[in-house]
């Protein structure tokens, strides 16, 4: 068994300190409530180990230094919330487009517009599937406790240098804030973990970055290193000039699709609580199933079996293990604190429209009670 | 050890954030479990602060303190007071500050208040008002017995710098000192 280490922290300063531990050498950014102390704390660590964290003029500015120096060839965060992945937005695109690897952590408040700044919220959801405008496929993580604050965004940076391209990390008020104990594995199991993203070695008058196999994601090389190529968020050839060729443009955003598509197995993650004996399925994720956890123990406790499924992974879903519960379940329960947005997704993987729904969207979190309650209500 | 659930309010910038985390922590210390939440509003000074701190041996899930079900609350903004006291179980014991807070008759009946001049001990007995927070959190400890001092004061000094140990130290004695002469007293009738 691997060992593990204790540590006392909030879910945004976990975030930070596993960035560090997974290489990240650089942070751009603007501070945002809630979510402000992942840059505090990464502002601190980074210097000790040769790195930059750079407060930028602005939310747009702070991805844009993210997304130069990832093309430097270091690995790169940025952090905000909701409306600072609004600004953010056009150059995710430009990222997803030219293959450019970046994680961004998004601690979620209530919205739209400003919204409620101090206060929890799931309503990112959705925006986390396509925060700008085209055609991708993103890959958004969603931490569901204090220590998933850490692994998860180790698990972002390997994800988004195997597949170049953003990995969303998302947290929320609650998690972000809560201050607790947080089991966490070995920095020495973190740094072993690490795969770098990679690397042409051959000579460069053979480099085409965007010539590969349809499955795969771009192999593009440090910037500055003798392999020239063009970088642009115009469609592209294989050197990353722009080009309108029709059959290229056809193949670039179909392997933006495939190569995310076809190896989910490497992205998706679950956890499953009590399953095996439930008659009831309880659909959560990130700090809403810290309360339906409990909601669980206490069900069952008067005899009401329930269960949990989670999604860690939230894109690509798990539609195939989505699929199989709605066959095994009747009674399913989806829980978030928004007005359904991940909802609309389990009823498309389950192909059904009967499962019941518990939102919120008041900025409060769901408490145990509320999710009893609604149990007894539907079922 | 069951649960124990405390609640501390007060006003944004007093810094009622540190006692949960210094409880948190020397509860984990120990070997327990420890969580700390805190709701805040989106002023930056001035707005309803609630903390909310719950010690068990075994672990926590849900983080937040279940309304009704809180031991103890510690109190020294009266709008913090009133939005957050119907929390407080029947019976629970309330800390106010009676310079500050003001509760009615009615809640003298339905929870133990003691009244402890907390900001004017830190202010004038202790010399530095930022103190407050560790008088809050000898009160609390003295009324709830969660822990032993001697791991509270230990995880309180190593939270706060070296400089400001000794004025820590007299804040948490003088805050035991005068909780115990509150359950002497009795609770505000």
């Amino acid at each position: 068994m691997s060992k593990k280490r204790e540590v006392i922290a909030s879910g945004n300063d976990l975030a930070a300190m596993a960035a560090v531990d997974a290489g990240c050498m650089f942070f751009g950014g603007y501070p945002i409530t809630p979510s402000s102390e992942v840059m505090h704390t990464i502002s601190d660590l980074l210097p000790k180990v040769g790195g930059v964290a750079i407060q930028m003029e602005d939310e747009i500015g702070g991805v844009a230094a993210a997304i130069g120096a990832s093309m430097s060839g270091v690995r790169s965060l940025t952090a905000t919330s909701g409306p600072g992945i609004s600004l953010k937005a056009e150059n995710l695109g430009l990222a997803q487009m030219a293959e450019v690897p970046l994680v961004v952590v998004n601690v979620m408040r209530g919205g739209p517009s400003t919204g409620l700044p101090t206060r929890v919220s799931q309503g990112d959801v959705a925006q986390a599937k396509n925060p700008s405008h085209g055609d991708y496929k993103s890959i958004t993580l969603c931490a569901g406790n204090l220590a998933e604050c850490y692994t998860e965004t180790v698990r972002a940076f390997n994800l988004a240098d195997r597949f170049m391209q953003p990995v969303f990390v998302l947290l929320d008020e609650t998690i972000g804030h809560m201050h607790a104990k947080a089991e966490l594995p070995t920095v020495e199991e973190v740094k072993a973990s690490i795969k770098p993203r990679r690397k042409f070695e051959g000579d460069p008058k053979d480099y085409h970055p965007y010539e590969v196999p349809q499955d795969e994601p771009a192999i593009l090389n440090p910037m500055f290193q003798g392999y020239r190529y063009h970088f642009t968020g115009l469609h592209h050839d294989r050197d990353g000039f722009p080009t309108e060729e029709k059959e290229t443009c056809r193949k670039l955003i179909d392997r933006l699709f495939r190569k995310v598509d076809e190896h989910r197995d490497e992205i998706e993650l679950n956890e499953e609580y009590l399953l095996d004996d439930a008659d009831i399925l309880l659909i959560g994720y990130g700090s809403a199933s810290l309360a339906i956890r409990e909601a669980i123990d206490r069900l069952r406790e008067q005899g009401i079996k329930a269960g949990m499924f989670r999604p860690i992974t939230l894109w690509p879903s798990p539609e195939e293990r989505l699929f199989e519960l709605g066959q095994k379940f009747d009674k399913v329960l989806s829980i978030e604190l928004n007005q359904g947005q991940y909802l609309e997704e389990i009823q498309r993987a389950m192909g059904r429209k009967d499962i019941q729904k518990l939102t919120k969207t008041n900025g409060r979190p769901f408490s145990p009670q509320d999710i009893i309650d609604k149990v007894k209500e539907v079922f | 050890m069951s649960r124990i659930v405390m609640r501390f309010t007060g006003v944004g910038g007093q810094g009622v954030l540190l006692a949960g985390e210094i409880f948190a922590a020397a509860k984990i210390k120990m070997g327990g479990y420890g969580v700390k939440t805190a709701t805040y509003t989106s002023q930056v000074r001035g707005g309803p602060t609630v903390v909310d701190i719950q010690l068990d041996d075994k672990e926590i899930y849900y983080p937040y303190a279940i309304d009704g079900q809180i031991d103890f609350m510690l109190s020294v903004a009266d709008k913090s007071y009133q939005l957050f006291k119907d929390g407080v179980a029947e019976g629970g014991t309330i800390v106010i500050d009676p310079n500050l807070v003001y509760p009615s008759e009615e809640d003298k009946k339905k929870y133990k208040i003691y009244e402890i001049p907390i900001i004017t001990i830190a202010k004038e007995e202790v010399g530095n008002v930022i103190t407050q927070s560790v008088v809050a959190l000898a009160i609390a400890n003295t009324m709830t017995k969660a822990l032993p001092d001697d791991v509270l004061i230990e995880t309180m000094l190593s939270k706060v710098p070296k400089k400001v140990h000794e004025a820590n130290l007299k804040a948490y004695e003088l805050g035991k000192k005068y909780a115990l002469e509150a359950l002497e007293k009795g609770p505000a009738k």
